[in-house]
């Protein structure tokens, strides 16, 4: 067993002991105390676990904790210093997007650093684009609705959303 | 308003059970059969046991020392000398880490003598069976046969009589939080946190299959990752406590995602044969008869069977109806309550059904609901009065779109509409306490939030309109079983309608409170608000304004407030008992309907079915929280997609369930959502606080029902098996050669 050294949210922390076949997912909840990434599935299917590995999203229950060593891992607990990432989480909180919240984490890491890399071609976002990115991550409660609010509210005006994803209207007994 | 719950939660703050952790506890992997049916030859544990780590294995053999009082023997808590299904709990083995324990559960030696396994109820009983004949057949556990009128005397009046054969299979939950629990036992405290639905709930499961005294029991629930009705059972709970106890030390058990599609409470597979009669081009009769696949259920827990015969007559007037099922063990795991249990699969049946009627008669099928759908007043085939229901005007409405969307079809597109109804659980009561302090109002009770925001915002909304005091000054505190008040717990959409009223009154008792202690004296009958002041809570009446504190008593002031307790006992709901010939129905309560009209694309070459819009109007009662209204149509509406288009459960030849992953288990993703149209009808009020009717399930109800029917008005194919995958709609095209296979049975009818 070895140790593996990873910088987590900024900080250099060393975990000793490491089995080789620890999942990074395992490493973060429970060697570094860090719960906020979510274990849903853990064959890769759900998006729960999502961090960023040196920015990028990645599965982390399909990660080795030995592959991330000397590298850098952002996990939902380490975005409480970005403005951009605290835009995506009230986004989501405003817009609906959070019923039971065990796949928001997950979305918002995903969200986050998807809007970090840029746009596919350069132009601006667009609602379509990001939705098209986001199938690896599951929810069950919202039916992403909220969730596609959220992703228009993030983008702001002009993001190309040709109509409300869904929309409400309240009528009497008379329609 | 934002719920107070959502930021907390997009940050990572809010704990899940399975985040949970206690000093010195140990983690727990389950040994569970890999067979459907087969004698346990074998059983050691003492492998596991030399496993590093490894610190205990519960197996059978230690309950009766844990358990001097006894316990549940059928079904067995760990089985001893028989599994009945796969994944079934064999052995529990306890050890430092989770690894060590899985370690250990592999090293456990069990050998199996597989036996002859049942898990295809149609291969068992492909023809509706006698009788006579079911009456000593040892897979039915429940009976029922329930009447009004002389069916078959109808039928052979019938100027057509119309029979098809729908089939719905097995969906798993898949709530994305697997279940995780937490125990702990210190002398008679036995204590455990868990995620549920119903702590409550899980107090009297846990006392039944423990035969320990209820208040010798404590549950703690903690924030729900998902619940849809799979986390309102003890299923794991008394494995951990009863390690825990044997250990002494606290133990933390979850399921992985394997375990919860294996066993974790998926849907009854069912079969459902339906017949319809047409006089005089009206709608008179008809006619039930439900096989429903029960698993490892046991007789007299037929509660499914008894609940959903109702859901498959519709909402319809009839003259003479018929309904019949068995409730069939197999060797299967036991099923559960998933969204408004089985009501989408009876919806899909008797609203696929009365759309083929209404085609093979030519008529337009919502205009053919429109004329036979209960009003206010009619009676419902139970002898029930329809309370307001929103049925018809939610078909004016749904047909009046399809005037709008029909002229602009292209080729291979379609629509449909289906009418669901749903019985809220108004009749489980609750209690609830309210607690005035200056620095605000405090619901304590002990219902966690489940998702569906019925707790954080659905009782706050309540109780601010109860008191005036804005939802920012309210807040919502949570207890184990031992200090919350009773509350049967988040399902059957009944919380916000019943606990709702155990809130409501709570606040009336204590403004009338505060209103007697005015003074001067206020005149009689006037009533007092709260407000927020100045930083503290204010008390207005009669054109005055008081603070709080001035209005407690010196001990009320020690204490930092008053507190009222609120209960609430819904009426049961009514059932005509002379209908009920066999078995056991179950009386409905509020009843809400739910119209739907979907619009699909199907592609004629691969059968492939996609929903390009949706429109879903419910009776709505009075929508308490929009945002959280439209958050359980939404959700509702696209888990029901998901039933309709993708969700089964495939079993091997070996009765092994093919797909326990969510790799080949698909559910709706972000891809896949059409455009939404919600419409929440008002002014048919229910029996919960101000009118409000439970939203929770309905939106489910009528989604597989509608897209079939749109596909049909596509492509002129019925496909009366759920879900409906490119292969069953190939197969109804004729694409891939037998346009007769079973899953596209034409129906028959015949016109004497
Ligand atoms: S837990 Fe990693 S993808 Fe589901
Ligand atoms: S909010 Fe529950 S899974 Fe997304």
């Amino acid at each position: 067993m070895n140790s593996v050294t990873v910088s987590v949210n900024g900080e250099e922390r060393t975990v000793e002991e490491v089995p080789p076949d620890l999942r990074l997912l395992d490493l973060l909840r429970w060697r570094l105390g860090l719960r906020g990434t979510k274990e849903g599935c853990r064959t890769g299917d759900c998006g729960a676990c999502t961090v960023l590995l040196d920015g990028q999203s990645v599965l982390s229950c399909l990660l080795l904790a030995p592959e991330a060593d000397r590298r850098g891992i952002v996990t939902v607990e380490g975005l409480s210093g970005s403005e951009a990432a605290r835009k995506v989480q009230e986004a989501f909180a405003e817009a609906g997007a959070v019923q039971c919240g065990y796949c928001t984490p997950g979305f918002v890491l995903a969200v986050h650093s998807l809007l970090r890399e840029g746009p596919p071609e350069g132009g601006p976002w667009t609602v379509e684009d990001l939705r098209a990115d986001l199938g690896g991550n599951l929810c069950r409660c919202t039916g992403y609705y909220g969730i596609l609010r959220a992703l228009a509210r993030i983008l702001g005006e002009g993001s190309g959303t040709p109509r409300e994803p869904s929309t409400f209207r309240r009528a009497g007994r008379e329609g | 308003m934002t719920r107070s719950d959502a930021l907390p939660k997009a940050m990572g703050a809010v704990p899940y059970a399975g985040d949970l952790e206690l000093p010195g506890m140990l983690w727990a992997a389950y040994v569970t059969s890999p067979h459907a049916h087969a004698r346990i030859r074998l059983l050691d544990p003492s492998p596991a046991r030399k496993v590093p780590g490894v610190v205990d294995v519960l197996t059978a053999e230690d309950l009766p020392a844990l358990l001097p009082d006894g316990f549940v023997e059928d079904p067995p808590l760990l089985a001893a000398e028989e599994v009945r299904f796969v994944g079934q709990p064999v052995a529990v083995v306890a050890a430092e880490t989770l690894p060590a324990a899985r370690q250990g559960a592999r090293a456990v030696r069990v050998e199996y003598e597989p036996l002859p396994s049942f898990t295809d109820i149609e291969s068992e009983f492909p023809r509706w069976p006698d009788r006579e004949e079911m009456k000593g057949n040892p897979h039915v556990t429940g009976h029922v046969l329930a009447r009004r009128g002389d069916f078959e005397a109808v039928a052979a009046r019938g100027d057509l009589v119309h029979e098809e054969t729908y089939r719905t299979g097995m969906v798993a939950q898949v709530a994305l939080e697997p279940h995780a629990c937490l125990a702990e036992v210190r002398g008679s405290d036995w204590h455990v946190i868990t995620t549920t639905q119903t702590p409550f709930g899980i107090r009297e499961d846990l006392a039944d299959k423990l035969h320990l005294p209820a208040e010798h029991l404590r549950v703690e629930g903690t924030w729900v990752g998902g619940g849809f009705g799979g986390k309102n059972e003890a299923i794991l709970e008394p494995h951990a406590l009863l390690l825990a106890k044997k250990t002494g030390r606290p133990v933390r058990i979850g399921l992985s995602f394997r375990e919860e599609f294996l066993w974790a409470r998926s849907t009854q597979p069912a079969v459902f044969r339906m017949t319809s009669v047409v006089i005089d081009g009206r709608l008179v009769a008809r006619r039930t008869r439900l096989l429903l696949d029960t698993g490892n259920s046991l007789p007299g827990r037929d509660f499914a069977l008894g609940y959903s015969l109702g859901f498959t007559l519709g909402p319809y007037r009839l003259e003479a109806w018929e309904v019949e099922g068995y409730a069939l063990r197999t060797h299967r795991p036991p099923f559960g309550p998933h969204r408004a249990p089985l009501a989408p699969q009876c919806a899909f049946a008797a609203e696929g059904h009365i759309d083929s009627l209404a085609r093979r008669m030519g008529v337009d099928p919502v205009e053919f609901r429109r004329r036979h759908v209960w009003r206010e007043g009619d009676l419902t085939p139970f002898g029930q009065k329809v309370p307001p229901f929103a049925a018809e005007a939610a078909l004016r409405e749904a047909q009046e779109r399809i005037r709008s969307w029909r002229p602009q079809l292209p080729p291979h597109h379609g629509l449909g509409v289906a009418v669901g109804y749903w019985s809220t659980g108004t009749t489980a009561g609750g209690e609830a306490d309210l607690f005035l302090g200056p620095g605000g109002l405090t619901v304590r009770q002990g219902e966690r939030e489940i998702g569906n925001g019925t707790v954080v915002s659905g009782l706050v909304s309540v109780a601010s309109q109860a008191t005036g005091l804005p939802a920012e000054h309210i807040t919502v505190d949570y207890h184990d079983t031992s200090r919350a008040p009773y509350d049967s717990g988040v399902w059957g959409s009944r919380t916000l309608s019943t606990l709702g009223f155990a809130v409501d009154k709570a606040a009336r008792a204590i403004l009338e409170e505060l209103a007697r202690r005015f003074h001067p004296p206020l005149p009689p009958r006037t009533e007092v608000r709260l407000a927020w002041e100045g930083g503290e809570v204010r008390v207005e009446g009669g054109g005055r304004s008081q603070p709080l504190l001035e209005l407690l008593t010196p001990e009320e002031r020690k204490d930092g407030g008053i507190l009222r307790r609120g209960k609430h006992y819904g009426k049961g709901g009514s059932l005509d008992e002379s209908v009920v010939v066999e078995g056991a129905l179950y009386p409905y309560s509020d009843l809400t309907a739910s119209v739907h009209l979907a619009h699909v694309a199907v592609d004629p070459e691969t059968g492939a079915v996609q929903v390009i819009r949706y429109a879903a109007w419910q009776d709505a009662g009075k929508v308490f929280d929009v945002d959280g209204y439209r958050g359980q149509v939404e959700g509702g509406v696209v888990m029901g997609l998901g039933t309709a288009l993708t969700e089964e459960g495939l079993l091997g030849p070996d009765g092994r369930l093919r797909n326990p992953g969510l790799l080949d288990y698909r559910i709706p993703t972000l891809a896949e959502v059409p455009p939404l149209e919600i419409v929440a009808l008002e002014g048919f009020p229910g029996s919960g606080v101000g009118g409000a009717k439970g939203v929770g399930e309905p939106p489910i109800i009528p989604v597989p029902a509608a897209v079939a029917n749109a596909v049909a008005d596509a492509t002129g194919h019925r496909v009366r098996e759920l879900p409906l995958t490119p292969e069953r709609v190939a197969r109804a095209l004729g694409l891939l050669g037998s346009p007769e296979g079973a899953a596209s049975d034409p129906g028959r009818s015949r016109t004497p």
